[in-house]
């Protein structure tokens, strides 16, 4: 029922173009985002400015609830409200602005595929270190996710924020693997992004597609994110075509905007320059 | 080198060496990298309930989880990936990704939730494989352990139901059995002429959906459109596992076959007949033979006029 229902909807988003006042909400960004959350909002952004869709970044305490899904980031363009990076290129694809037309079935299997890889490896890492480490969970995360509310409701959303995470750790095997084994994980699939790169300016030669985009919102998110380690930062710069690749997307994209506006993360730390 | 392995895992049935996923990626692993590998299938022991399948035991250590086991035999030197270039490297981990994301919440679902096929295939194959009372246990467990796991990674948090999410994770692994389709063609492997750790995952996942005789199963249908990852598994099942028994040829070779045994014939009677040809031009232009001129009988479409010696 629900394949029938997201036709017709686009369908409809077909039907109007991209208007002036689209908002994207994410939580807000000084207190409370987390660094999986950033990394999904920003590559959800570096993706919608490749498509040169405007779109205004909104800050909510409670983004989380007010999306359809469940998760951030999520998009109110018109009377239609779409969240996470997959039904978001859907659906600017329905209203005819695509990235990856150009490409055939092969390449874009393959471009299929190295989503996946992300999300698998570098998204559940994310989760892993955030929530499942108990120095990270406890100096960082429970602290930032909590910090709009007052108690006891803090402390109650905070650790049923760990408990979902940990439970949805358990069920894909996670949780038995150690701070060492994630690293290396990352590791891995830092190099495999490294070596599909190569020495191309983006993953299929010339022109940027949502695979960049949502490379670039994870490691540079992870590059500029302070944690209680620095572990995560430093796989990613041992791979220079990698640091050169978000160089060059911030900027072609972020440069125009204020200058704070790119360089994100409750660090403050400076940007890639 | 030569220590001596043992890998515990599920047995086979319907023409597979195993009916595990996991198992079957590692053993087709094993036979691609040529380890010498003992098998022991934990059916009708206790090790259903306790052990986690697949394991390999080496000199005492412990392996679980295909990742692992195939990391811990490359490192033993059985590599089948050697050949392959470090893009080709990438690529994989990117199709195993991409495979552990969309196809396996369908399989899952298709092998455990779904009412028909558990009720018809898969608990009686498992429960009449544990020894008693485990296979009252054993079957439940897994169900339980499947639907979790498709909730958890799938389900969006206000649904919690099981409905919403059949059509989205269908739809998935419908689409993904197409993009392993396109990226294969119309090649034996997916990488070259040697198979390796990919074609081990991907017929690990592809071979028990292509094989299981399912009651129901719309993911089952969708395979058979697909001819070459068909093609895929039953080339690695006769090229690697041919020892075992049961039905592992599909109508297509014996298909092929029969066009080649054409083929060969046709070829055989052309050159019959030009042999004959050649004789009998030879009996006419023989010195012994007056030729007969009267009737100018058709020689097999040949023009040559024979010339009286």
């Amino acid at each position: 029922m629900s394949l029938a229902v997201e036709a017709f909807v686009s369908q409809i988003a077909a039907a109007e173009p991209w208007p002036e006042n689209a908002t994207l909400y994410q939580p807000l960004r000084e207190d409370q985002i987390l660094l999986s959350d950033c990394a999904s909002s920003l590559a959800v952004q570096a993706y919608l400015r490749m498509c040169n869709l405007p779109v205004h970044v909104s800050c909510r305490s409670n983004a989380e609830y007010m999306s359809p899904s469940g998760k951030v980031p999520f998009v109110h363009v018109g009377n239609q409200v779409v969240s996470e990076l997959g039904p978001i290129v859907q659906f600017t694809k329905a209203k005819g602005h695509s990235l990856s037309d150009g490409l055939d079935d092969v390449q874009r299997a393959e471009m299929k595929a190295y989503m996946e890889l992300v999300n698998n490896m570098l998204l559940t890492a994310e989760l892993y270190i955030q929530w499942c480490d108990d120095t990270t969970a406890t100096e960082i995360s429970r602290p930032r996710y909590s910090s709009p509310y007052s108690w006891p409701l803090n402390q109650i959303l905070a650790y049923q924020k760990q408990w979902e995470v940990r439970r949805k750790m358990n069920a894909i095997g996670w949780a038995g693997k150690s701070l060492e084994q994630v690293y290396e994980d990352v590791s891995q699939c830092c190099q495999a992004l490294s070596q599909r790169l190569g020495t191309q300016p983006y993953f299929f030669n010339k022109q940027p597609t949502e695979l960049d985009a949502l490379v670039f919102g994870h490691l540079f998110t992870i590059l500029t994110t302070r944690l209680t380690s620095d572990e995560l930062g430093e796989k990613i710069k041992s791979y220079s075509n990698l640091l050169a690749f978000c160089r060059r997307i911030e900027q072609s994209y972020f440069e125009d905007s204020q200058a704070g506006s790119s360089s994100r993360g409750y660090s403050k730390g400076p940007s890639l320059f | 080198m030569a220590a001596t392995m043992e890998l515990r895992c599920w047995g086979g049935d319907w023409g597979l060496p195993s009916v595990h996923t996991e198992s079957l990626i590692v053993l087709a692993y094993v036979k691609f990298s040529g380890a010498n590998i003992t098998v022991t299938p934990i059916d009708w022991t206790w090790k259903t309930l306790t052990g986690t399948v697949p394991e390999l035991v080496c000199q005492g250590s412990t392996i679980t989880e295909p990742a692992q086991i195939l990391n811990f035999l490359r490192k033993q030197r059985f590599n089948a990936d050697y050949e392959l270039s470090a893009r080709q490297g990438a690529d994989t981990m990117a199709y195993i990704a991409l495979l552990e994301e969309k196809l396996r919440p369908a399989l899952l679902h298709t092998f455990w939730v779904d009412a028909e096929n558990y009720a018809n295939l898969t608990r009686p194959w498992f429960a009449s494989r544990s020894p008693f009372p485990l296979n009252f246990l054993v079957p439940g467990r897994h169900a339980n352990t499947a639907l979790s796991r498709i909730l958890l990674t799938k389900g969006e948090s206000p649904l919690h139901t099981i409905t919403e999410v059949e059509g989205k994770i269908y739809s998935e692994a419908k689409e993904c059995l197409n993009l392993l389709s396109h990226r294969l063609g119309t090649a034996y492997y997916f990488f070259g002429n040697t198979p390796c750790s990919l074609d081990a995952f991907v017929f690990g996942f592809v071979a028990p959906l292509h094989k299981a005789s399912l009651p129901s199963s719309p993911l089952q249908s969708h395979l058979r459109q697909l001819d070459n990852l068909q093609r895929f598994c039953d080339h690695i099942l006769n090229a690697h596992f041919s020892s075992h028994p049961g039905e592992t040829r599909s109508p297509q070779p014996v298909q092929e076959m029969v066009d080649a045994n054409l083929q060969k014939l046709t070829q055989l009677v052309n050159k019959e007949s030009n042999l004959i040809e050649k004789m009998d031009d030879n009996l006419r232009s023989s010195p012994q033979h007056k030729p007969l001129r009267a009737d100018p009988r058709p020689s097999l479409g040949n023009d040559k006029s024979s010339t009286p010696a």
